[in-house]
């Protein structure tokens, strides 16, 4: 049969901190479990991987890193009209495009970016594609035409079984990613990306971008964390008993 | 830095950083005090691709081109310089020569075991008695039938005790000086072939450097490299190459060093302040960048020459010298401004320092670089 699967994944602007890198925009770290999930279903099902990232050019590096790492197709959604788009109008153009690549059984995102961690194009994505969504999936194991999936929530382990098509969100635990290797990288670059803007997508202006948000991030300031440091003295085992009153004090145990 | 480079080798620069934070960085210190080649990590980097940057896709390579290469040696030695010389060492001057000057059987032969990693390649230029002045080797390979008897003894071999294929430099014509010498391909195991106890070194102690002997060891004809006479110039072109690839090395410890000293500056204080506002240290981290910008620009300089197919050896000697010397300065003033932790072992900028020492001596000393360099601007 084989399974065509769309993954959603972002760049993010790179932590390095002392300018002596070189490079600026990456691969958000918790795509590439993701990823990883999609290669490990592809290799038991067979099928096809499209990676789709909607952003500015700069983008583009993180979609050829995903065809490095296996996937068969990147696209980028990229276009002026699309800057500023809030959570919800970049939910509603992914799913545009995804509309566009049907029939797809499996759309995945990740359940956190390294970034800007707002959880919230997974979901809004699914319900503008009207699919089942599970969110934060830790685990995932092969059914017969569905998959069985985790998620731990709340000091509860969910366990769900989804049929195709659906959407997940997964969490970084669900697999540890493989090496990426250089390979792959001569002929990515010689296929090279597809490249899509809003009106491939049948949208209207006024839909995307900065006009087409519902929201808009008014400020941004850094908050200091609430946190205390405290030291133990004395003996080994003094300062085991002292931490351990601390500790119940404040309910931690 | 970005000018310079395309997506693509953006991509493969990230990528070896990726690898290399995650898998080497954390053991680098401890394969440097046990001097332990750590062969887990350099399987894994077989499967991956490291082991035939260059190559074609036909025998297992993975056709980046010079610029990707120096940016994937460069990651490595920012991490670990003797993994760093491993990689360099297997991909310019042993599997270089292969692609470049083997025939086709020679190349189905050896070069997929070589660019998967299977098999490590060295190279075994340098003897006893013969070092800057390469063409003073002793070693012979007699012509007898079909096949060379190799007799003679090689000195610093990196890689030497765990490499599969050697590349032998000997006289197959005693009497023709320069053009009297050849390469041999030499496999482990090849009776005859006696690999030494490895060097204690300084430096670079995760890499197995070694000697090696040849004691009556005969190889068939068919692993002669080239032709017959054309050791040297094969050799040198090898070099040519190589030589980009220390200036890479080196750059990177000097960035690892650098790297190093911006965040302990940082955090020390001393006189109520931390360090770096001194400007005794601020000036010196200023001139530490400013060579490690100028060293890593010489060395893509090199190797965008070599890809756009123009003369590049004397950009690559000037590369390496260049980047070797500011290695050991850069080094030695990241080692300073750690004060009395940065002697000790319990930072690693002592083995930069240790590492960085010896780029100044292989594949040509500075002051044989200077001479070629001088060379080729006013002639013999
Ligand atoms: C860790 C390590 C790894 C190595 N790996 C390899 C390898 O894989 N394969 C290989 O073939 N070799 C290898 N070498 C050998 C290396 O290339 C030689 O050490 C180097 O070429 C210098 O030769 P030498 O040690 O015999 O020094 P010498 O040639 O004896 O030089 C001693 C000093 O004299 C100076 N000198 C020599 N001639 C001149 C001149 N004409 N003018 C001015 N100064 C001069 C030198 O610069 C140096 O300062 C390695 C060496 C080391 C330390």
């Amino acid at each position: 049969m084989g399974v065509n699967i769309i993954v959603c994944i972002k760049s993010i602007k790179s932590t390095a901190s002392q300018g002596q890198r070189s490079f600026s925009d990456e691969l958000n770290p918790h795509d590439r479990a993701t990823l990883e999930v999609a290669l490990r279903i592809r290799e038991d099902l067979g099928g096809t991987i499209t990676a789709l990232s909607m952003g500015p050019e700069t983008f583009a590096t993180s979609l050829h890193e995903a065809m490095v790492i296996g996937v068969d197709r990147g696209i980028l959604i990229s276009d002026r009209a699309l800057a500023g788009s809030d959570t919800l109008a970049t939910s509603h153009v992914l799913a545009a495009a995804i509309r566009r690549l049907a029939p797809y059984d499996l759309v995945l995102f990740s359940a956190r970016t390294a970034d800007s961690d707002t959880g919230q194009v997974g979901p809004q994505t699914a319900v503008a594609l009207e699919l089942p969504i599970i969110t934060g999936v830790c685990s995932i194991e092969q059914g017969k035409n569905s998959l069985f999936v985790e998620r731990n929530y709340d000091g509860f382990l969910e366990r769900y079984e989804v049929y195709f098509p659906a959407a997940l969100t997964i969490h970084q635990s669900a697999i540890r990613p493989r090496d990426t290797g250089f390979l792959r990288i001569q002929s990515v670059f010689e296929k090279g990306l597809e490249c899509w803007n809003h009106t491939d997508l049948g949208l209207n202006r006024k839909e995307v971008g900065e006009i087409g948000s519902s929201t808009r991030l008014f400020s941004l300031s850094q908050t200091k964390k609430m946190r205390a440091c405290a030291f133990m003295s004395g003996s080994g085992p003094g300062q085991a008993d002292q931490l351990v009153k601390a500790l119940l004090q404040l309910d931690m145990i | 830095m970005n000018i310079f480079l395309s997506d693509k080798n953006r991509l493969v620069q990230r990528i070896a950083h990726g690898f290399c934070e995650i898998e080497i960085q954390p053991i680098a210190g401890k394969i440097d005090k046990e001097a332990h080649f750590p062969w887990d990590v350099v399987k894994k980097m077989g499967e991956l691709g490291y082991f035939g940057i260059q190559a074609p896709k036909s025998l297992g390579g993975a056709a980046l081109d010079t610029v990707d290469y120096i940016l994937i040696i460069e990651e490595i030695s920012k991490s670990c310089a003797a993994l760093g010389l491993c990689v360099a060492v297997h991909n310019s001057v042993a599997l270089y020569p292969l692609l470049a000057f083997g025939s086709e059987e020679q190349k189905k032969k050896w070069a997929p075991q070589l660019t998967s990693g299977n098999k490590i390649g060295a190279f075994c230029l340098t003897e006893p008695n013969a070092g800057s002045d390469a063409s003073g080797i002793e070693s012979e390979a007699i012509s007898k039938d079909r096949y060379y008897v190799i007799n003679g003894s090689k000195a610093f071999v990196t890689n030497g005790g765990v490499a599969g294929i050697y590349l032998i430099f000997a006289r197959t014509n005693p009497n023709n000086g320069n053009k009297g010498i050849s390469v041999l391909i030499v496999e482990r195991g090849t009776p005859g072939l006696i690999v030494g106890d490895l060097e204690e070194l300084c430096g670079v102690r995760a890499n197995p450097v070694s000697s090696v002997r040849l004691n009556d060891c005969e190889v068939p004809s068919q692993n002669l490299l080239g032709r017959e006479g054309a050791g040297l110039s094969i050799g040198f072109a090898a070099l040519d190459i190589g030589r980009i690839g220390i200036a890479a090395q080196a750059a990177g410890i000097a960035r690892a060093a650098l790297e190093e000293a911006i965040r302990y500056s940082k955090q020390r204080h001393q006189f109520g302040v931390p360090i770096a506002k001194h400007q005794a240290l601020s000036m010196m981290i200023a001139d530490m960048a400013t060579k490690v910008d100028a060293a890593r620009l010489m060395a893509y300089r090199a190797a965008t020459l070599r890809d756009k197919g123009e003369s590049f050896s004397q950009a690559s000697a000037m590369a390496k010298l260049f980047s070797s010397e500011i290695s050991s300065e850069v080094t030695d003033q990241a080692l300073q401004i750690h004060g009395g932790y940065g002697y000790s072992k319990s930072y690693p900028v002592e083995r930069y320092y240790r590492d960085a020492r010896v780029t100044r001596i292989y594949e040509g000393t500075s002051e044989v670089h200077k001479m070629v360099i001088a060379r080729g601007i006013m002639g013999n």
